[in-house]
């Protein structure tokens, strides 16, 4: 059916774990259909993936320039139209990341290919791609089918896809573009990193975490109370850092902080992958939600459908009796 | 400096709604019974667009693709202080991304556009193309996930989320498209007056026809076939009872397994 081109990306000369994921589906639907995989990666001294990459990959495509510094999205759009205009690969593959939010869109509408973006899955049979995604807050999952088209991009979910153990070694080729900045009309400035936090909730043992389903901010208190019992502190989903309701040092998730707490408690958190990319390093998760439909319970170890308002206040004192 | 704000109306399934089902054809979720509202990202987008409007002189507009009923998140905007309000009479739920953008870049083009501001995705189907691809389709340069601006003469300085909290920080050359991130502003309390006042406010309607687009530029590359439920609970073991007992039970797992 065609092959396979795997866009790889870095920053702060860590290669995103994403990026290995959609490597490894790449394989896989290589193998299935037979054609070849090739990845690239661009950016400062982006050869140092190479061999990393050249694991799991046919060909590794370095484009290595000055001018290109860990992965912007504009410079980077301008080399993959060529790259992908000559090589003309069936699929082209990223991470759902912030890059590939500002890359791919752009990039099919400038290459004519058909997009779909934020994939859990991917899958290639009888001539047909086909795609899953999950709208609605993760409620639902829908299938897509791509028309005969060209060239297809789809961008997938961080976490979809297992890493296989792969040994080969591919074909590593050097390539130099010299990128300039598109006529200064987007000019990248820099990065600025995230502040540092009154509470460290990357550090704690337990981790009470609030989402929307809280409601109001007085409510904050019901997690406040429950995080005392369990001797650990409260943190949040987006919408309630966004709210202003607690400082964006307590977000976990995507945009937030990454936790590793022994028990975390999730409480009317839907589970959208933004926030849950953020606790796959916690030994234990709980959940309470009114919808047994919310994804949080499809990452949760136990789970409550049930009203927040009644359930946290008897679970703090049975806590407390159960610590006396 | 003239605003064009991309917005569109959306059924509420947030933490804070209710249970969702799919419909009898399979290729949508029910809306009988759920909140439909403008969708959230597209307030933040509102909030902006005016502001920066409201500072700068120039018009403000806002855009959607939708049927009659999406009116109402027209006259939010109308009653937020947009200028005008445009709606491309088209029902385009079942249309793929590239084609609401085509539709979008069209319409936009027949504005005045210094800044053009969409929301970073939608709460419904979150794919978060739309911007970006009419960017490209406009020739504008662009940047996604905004989580803050300021426009000075002709730039305006973006600062765009990356992962793990940290910021990508550019300069880009009006006029730019930029998707706006949740939590930029405070979206404005709009009274019930104002709301009212704007429903005498006319909204401009327009269509396929008139924008010059036909079918054979909307061709779909990508078809939805099916919706289904997630699963209930995958993973997690789930506690039945009423809330005390569930309680109960939930404490003593946690402390069997050590937790606490």
């Amino acid at each position: 059916m065609g092959d396979i081109l795997v866009v790889a990306e870095h920053r702060g000369g860590q290669l995103a774990a994403v990026s290995l994921e959609m490597l490894s589906k790449g394989r896989e639907l290589a193998n299935h259909c037979g054609g070849q995989v090739a990845a690239v990666v661009i950016g400062k001294d982006a050869d140092r993936y190479a061999r990393r990459l050249a694991q799991h990959a046919d060909t590794v495509v370095v484009v290595d320039h000055h001018g290109l510094e860990d992965s912007p999205a504009e410079p980077s759009q301008r080399v993959l139209s060529s790259i992908v205009s000559e090589r003309k690969p069936k699929l082209v593959l990223m991470g759902h990341t912030s890059f590939a939010m500002d890359l791919a869109p752009a990039l099919a509408v400038e290459l004519g290919a058909a997009l779909a973006t934020d994939c859990l899955d991917v899958s290639a049979r009888d001539g047909v791609f086909r795609v899953t995604t999950a709208p609605y807050n993760g409620k639902v999952r829908a299938v897509y089918a791509f028309a005969p088209s060209d060239i297809i991009i789809v961008t997938g979910r961080a976490g979809s896809f297992p890493v296989e153990q792969a040994q080969g070694q591919g074909d590593i080729e050097v390539l130099e573009y010299d990128v300039e900045q598109d006529g200064q009309r987007k000019v990248f400035e820099g990065y600025v990193e995230p502040e540092a936090s009154d509470v460290d909730i990357a550090q704690a043992k337990v981790v009470v975490s609030v989402g929307r389903g809280i409601k109001d901010s007085d409510k904050l208190e019901l997690a406040e109370e429950l995080a005392s019992a369990l001797g650990g502190v409260v943190a949040c989903s987006r919408p309630i850092v966004d709210y202003g309701w607690l400082p964006a040092g307590r977000q976990v998730g995507q945009s937030g902080k990454t936790v590793t707490p022994k028990l975390y408690v999730a409480l009317g958190i839907s589970g959208a992958f933004q926030h849950v990319v953020g606790l796959t390093g916690a030994k234990m998760i709980v959940a309470v939600n009114k919808d047994p439909h919310a994804p949080i319970f499809g990452v949760a170890d136990y789970g409550i459908v049930g009203d927040l308002f009644e359930v946290v206040p008897a679970l703090t004192q049975k806590v407390r009796e159960l610590k006396a | 400096m003239n605003v064009v704000v991309a917005i569109k109306k959306v059924v509420d399934t947030s933490e804070a709604a209710d249970v969702v089902e799919v419909d009898a054809a399979g290729k949508d979720i029910s809306k009988a019974g759920l909140v439909s509202r403008l969708n959230d990202w597209d307030g933040y987008a509102l909030e902006e667009g005016l502001r920066w409007r409201e500072k700068l002189g120039g018009t403000a507009t806002a855009l959607t693709v939708g049927p009659r009923d999406w009116d109402d998140v027209l006259r939010t905007a109308l009653a937020m202080g947009a200028d005008a309000a445009v709606r491309v009479d088209e029902d385009a739920a079942s249309m793929d991304c590239r084609s609401v953008a085509r539709i979008l870049a069209t319409a936009i083009g027949k504005l005045p556009h210094d800044l053009v501001l969409f929301g970073a995705q939608s709460e419904d189907f979150g794919s978060a193309q739309l911007g970006p691809m009419v960017a490209q389709m406009l020739g504008l340069p662009h940047a996604t996930l905004v989580v803050g601006l300021d426009v000075n003469d002709d730039r305006v300085h973006v600062s765009r989320e990356i992962e793990g909290g940290a910021r990508e920080l550019y300069t880009l050359t009006l006029p730019a498209l930029l998707t706006i991130q949740t939590g930029l502003n405070r979206p404005r309390y709009v009274s019930f007056s104002r709301i009212k006042r704007a429903r005498e406010k006319e909204i401009g309607v327009t269509t396929l026809h008139e924008l010059g687009l036909s079918s054979a530029d909307l061709v779909p590359s990508v078809t939805l076939e099916r919706l289904e439920l997630t699963p209930a609970g995958r993973r997690a073991m789930l506690i039945s009872g009423n809330p005390e007992e569930a309680a109960g039970a939930l404490a003593t797992l946690l402390k069997e397994s050590g937790v606490i």
